[in-house]
């Protein structure tokens, strides 16, 4: 091996951990922190001046636990960041230095390593104990509620039902209320898809999955209204699948409360098909089944199948039920809702129409042709 | 006389064993089973897709610049995101970092002639064209729309083009687990007599980590597909909960292959890195041992967390607190791996060239990356921040910002040694900065509209721009900065093609580096080393001559970088 013989490589030098070294560091320090300070006592608004304030007991918790994160989480980006850019300048090679001048030969420093080792899994003790603190809050520290209430996902809407209401708030304009200073149980789950139930100034969520019933617990301390999002892709329109939160004093909630129940009392008891509206049903369509049902084909689904030959069409002369397409029959699944291999349709409680609308509805659904 | 052929031919073992280079186009090019031909192949496609799957991504920004959704319908925008993600993760990240990076440098490095099984090598090639036809052809079933999770029961939707998703990402994983196989093989058994394991470079080690990864995970993600092309297609009820089955149990098996998945995009990068930065520094790497245990570290850690995806979303309380835990230690390690890359550029002679700006930016964006990953990983913080854009700043901050990253600063280091000629350097550098300021200014702004409430994967957000009237500004400031994104990745591919013919000539170590790759002609020859080399010591001390012998070519015992980068002539160069 023949080896052109060249001189070892000299080593760069230069005095203690290198030029500017602690002024840097002492100004990364700063940084740090200012930073830590401002997280800590600025107000939400000016951190974050989107961010809507907490509205429950656990937001609070949350939020400071966020803001532990935040302080240690900014001091490593800014040391780790701030020495990157230091390093690049003052080490650079710089253009006609000799090219044989090798950096400091140094392989490990097990000190240095048993710190950087040791101080980010002290940080981690911390965090993961602050953590279960609040974990522990948030599953298991209501108790007794004072209210429990259930949210239901749909496509593409929730329903939220309440103790003593028969029938359910349903629709994409009503909102769900919560009364101030009683601890409440929202028991979630879901009637077709995976869903996923949040409200920003709750800033708790939990999945609402078919076949399973979660909980959220919490005490809402400030009114306001909110908005409440589905955060788990369900289906073509996920984005619209979003409703309102309403808290208020705890007299306000139960006047709601009443003023709820009397309305569900005045509903008519019968449905009278042949009362029914093909004008009205159809407004009723777009407003309630155009989202997954189109006014096409049987196979041309949306999220169900297409309802323009509902009645008359030769490859599907009967109902997804295996019923035959009567108005009877039509009103039955828009009743009691269907589920099978194609998909499921919510039922009555559910999708929110009243005895007129599912008369108006199947008049227009029969129309078709 | 034959007694003593076959005596020599046991003593010398490999040398003998030099195959003549196939001839003709086909054997050659096509069905290679070169392993830096099949690399090349794996580089090809993967930027043809990070092309497509990134024009989907334009399309997602360009729906979001208004509120009620700009230029397309919820359906198709659905299937944008989904393609996005499908394509980059199982067409452009697996296939670049360990199709393309493994398969060209993982050899040369441990002085081998080619992986163990070449013939396998070539297969799982060729079975990702064929998945990638499958994964495209959904368009014409109305396409996929449940994202890249694909979870059941809403994806069951889909209908063929929901199953047909399945078949492409199921033949991903047969590729993915040979891949794995082949190069865990390769490793064990074919290093250079020398190369103990402590000798081996960190890219090996990230490679070897890699490929038991993608060996053990792989398998849980085709149960899953499997699973699910049963339902779609018998409906048979593995996920319907009316039925006995459950919703939870498909994301549970997706989740136990897409987490590790995470690691088998982001290790390789992580070896680039610990490549890239010691030459450029002339410094040895600091902490060999650290850095080479923690990348093993995080590969048995990455298999224990996988239900951080899934906070919310179903599991029993008290299991939310061994997964928060072991997500809270993966930072452990990873922490010690962005320490010991800052002592490694510390007190350096660093030179700025393309591949180490891509490094230096890579420390930045994933040390942010993989903070807001604590983040995520605390179980009531986590129960705020899921399903909204800061979780996907945060994974485009480790994907994109770390894996990308890193791939790209591997684009122009070994880019001479596979062609023999350099990238442009300006090019390269200003490649650097549009990607870096495009990347920032696409994924920071959504750190906090994610805190504010914006959801991801909404085709329109109208209730949120309501309420939070600063939204629509910064989703179209994101768009804005994600074309100089598109403008880099175009530079990148313009910058490529030039080079092969036009670039400045590299000759046998343009870096001055140290592993074997370098030892051996740009490009390397056909049977990779004439004579395997003997390794004597570690790659990385720069003050001493280098820790080879019989190697093929004469080379400077103290290699430093060349006057094609540096401007300065080389003392006591070789060549």
């Amino acid at each position: 091996m023949a080896q052109v013989s060249a001189p070892q490589p000299k080593q760069v030098r230069f005095a203690g951990l290198g030029p500017g070294f602690w002024p840097v560091t002492a100004v990364l320090t700063a940084l740090s922190i200012a930073f830590a300070l401002w997280i800590l006592y600025a107000p939400l608004d000016a951190i974050l001046p989107g961010e809507s304030h907490e509205v429950t007991d656990r937001a609070a918790d949350v939020d400071a636990l966020f803001k532990f994160m935040s302080v240690f989480g900014g001091a490593i980006f800014f040391y780790v960041s701030g020495y990157v850019v230091y390093f690049a300048l003052v080490f650079r090679h710089r253009a006609g230095e000799a090219t044989d001048v090798v950096g400091v030969q140094v392989h490990d420093s097990p000190r240095l390593e048993f710190w950087w080792t040791l101080i980010p899994a002290l940080l981690l003790i911390v965090l993961s104990w602050l953590s279960i603190n609040v974990w522990y809050k948030i599953q298991f520290g209501t108790t007794a509620p004072a209210l429990t209430m259930e949210v239901v996902g749909h496509q593409f809407s929730f329903e939220y039902r309440y103790p003593g209401l028969k029938g359910s708030i349903y629709s994409t304009t009503d909102a769900m209320h919560l009364p101030i200073g009683r601890s409440v149980r929202i028991l979630i789950t879901s009637a077709d898809v995976i869903h996923q139930f949040w409200a920003p100034e709750i800033r708790l969520k939990a999945s609402a999955v078919p076949g399973l019933v979660q909980n959220l617990n919490f005490t809402p301390t400030a009114p306001g209204t909110f908005d409440i999002e589905c955060t788990e892709f369900c289906g073509i329109d996920h984005s619209l699948m979003t409703g309102k939160l309403v808290i208020e004093s705890s007299d306000a909630f139960d006047r709601w409360l009443a003023s709820e129940k009397l309305k569900v009392a005045a509903a008519p008891a019968t449905i009278d098909f042949a009362k029914g509206d093909a004008a009205a049903g159809r407004q009723v369509f777009t407003q309630k089944c155009s989202a997954c049902h189109a006014l096409a084909p049987f196979s041309q689904r949306v999220v169900g199948p297409g309802l323009l030959h509902i009645t008359d069409d030769p490859a599907h002369p009967k109902l997804v039920d295996g019923k035959p397409p009567t108005p009877e029959n039509i009103g039955e699944i828009l009743q009691n809702g269907f589920s099978g291999p194609i998909g499921s349709m919510p039922n009555r409680t559910a999708n929110g129409l009243s005895n007129t609308a599912i008369a108006d509805l199947v008049a227009y659904l029969v129309s078709l042709k | 006389m034959e007694a003593g052929t076959t005596t020599s031919h046991a003593d010398h073992g490999a040398h003998d064993h030099i195959h003549p280079p196939p001839e003709g186009f086909i054997r050659k090019y096509v069905f290679s089973l070169d392993h830096k031909v099949i690399a090349f192949q794996y580089f090809t496609m993967g930027l043809i897709f990070m092309m497509v799957a990134g024009s989907f991504g334009e399309l997602i920004r360009l729906q979001l610049t208004s509120p009620t959704g700009a230029i397309m319908s919820h359906a198709t925008y659905n299937t944008m995101f989904t393609m996005h993600g499908t394509a980059m993760v199982w067409l452009v990240l697996i296939p670049l970092v360990t199709g393309a990076a493994g398969n060209f440098i993982m050899p040369l490095q441990i002085g081998a002639r080619d992986v163990a099984f070449p013939w396998l090598n070539m297969l799982s090639f060729w079975i990702l064209p064929v998945a990638a036809i499958v994964l495209f052809s959904t368009f014409l079933f109305g396409g996929a729309h449940a994202g890249w999770t694909e979870y059941p029961p809403v994806s069951l939707a889909d209908g063929t083009a929901g199953a047909l998703w399945c078949v492409a990402i199921f033949l991903v994983g047969i590729s993915s687990t040979m891949t794995g196989l082949n190069f865990l093989v390769t490793i064990v058994k074919m290093r250079a007599p020398g190369m103990t394991w402590t000798r081996m470079p960190l890219f090996v080690w990230a490679t070897f980590a890699t490929a038991l990864m993608n060996m053990i995970a792989t398998v849980a993600l085709s149960d899953a597909l499997a699973a699910l092309f049963f339902e779609h297609v018998w409906n048979v009820p593995f996920f319907d909960a009316t039925r006995g089955g459950s919703a939870v149990l498909y994301q549970h098996m997706f989740w136990f292959y897409s987490h590790p998945a995470v690691y088998i995009f982001i290790l390789p990068a992580f070896g680039v890195i610990s490549e890239v930065l010691p030459t450029f520094s002339r410094k040895p790497i600091f902490g060999y041992k650290l850095i080479a245990f923690s990348s093993m570290a995080i590969a048995i850690l990455g298999f224990a967390v996988w239900a951080h995806h899934m906070f919310p979303g179903g599991l029993a309380p008290w299991l939310q607190l061994p997964f928060m835990i072991l997500t809270f230690a993966i930072g452990i390690p990873t922490g010690i791996k962005i320490f010991s890359w800052l002592a490694t550029i510390w007190g350096g002679r660093l030179y700025l060239t393309s591949p180490m700006l891509y490094a230096m930016g890579f420390l930045i964006t994933f040390t942010f990356g993989g903070i807001t990953g604590v983040f995520l990983a605390s179980v009531p913080a986590d129960l705020h921040e899921h399903g909204t854009v800061y979780v996907v700043a945060h994974f485009h901050y480790v994907v994109a910002g770390g894996a990308v990253l890193g791939f790209l600063a591997a684009i122009p280091y070994w880019f001479p040694k596979a062609t023999g000629r350099l990238m442009d350097e300006r090019l390269s550098k200003i490649g650097f900065w549009l990607f870096f300021i495009g990347f920032n200014g696409t994924f920071f702004p959504m750190h906090w509209l994610g805190l504010e409430g914006m959801p991801r994967r909404y085709a329109s957000y109208a209730a949120f721009a309501a309420t939070n009237p600063d939204a629509v500004f910064w989703n179209r400031f994101e768009t804005a900065f994600s074309f100089l994104m598109v403008a880099s990745v175009g530079l990148l591919a313009f910058n490529v093609i030039w080079s092969v013919r036009h670039g400045k000539l590299a000759g046998i170590n343009p870096w001055g580096a140290r592993t074997l790759e370098w030892m051996i002609s740009s490009p390397p020859p056909y049977y990779n080393f004439k004579k395997i080399p003997i390794v004597l010591d570690r790659p990385y001390d720069f003050d001493k001559p280098l820790p080879y012998r019989n190697l093929d070519n004469d080379v400077d015992p103290y290699p430093s970088p060349i006057a094609a980068v540096t401007g300065v002539k080389p003392v006591g160069a070789g060549a």
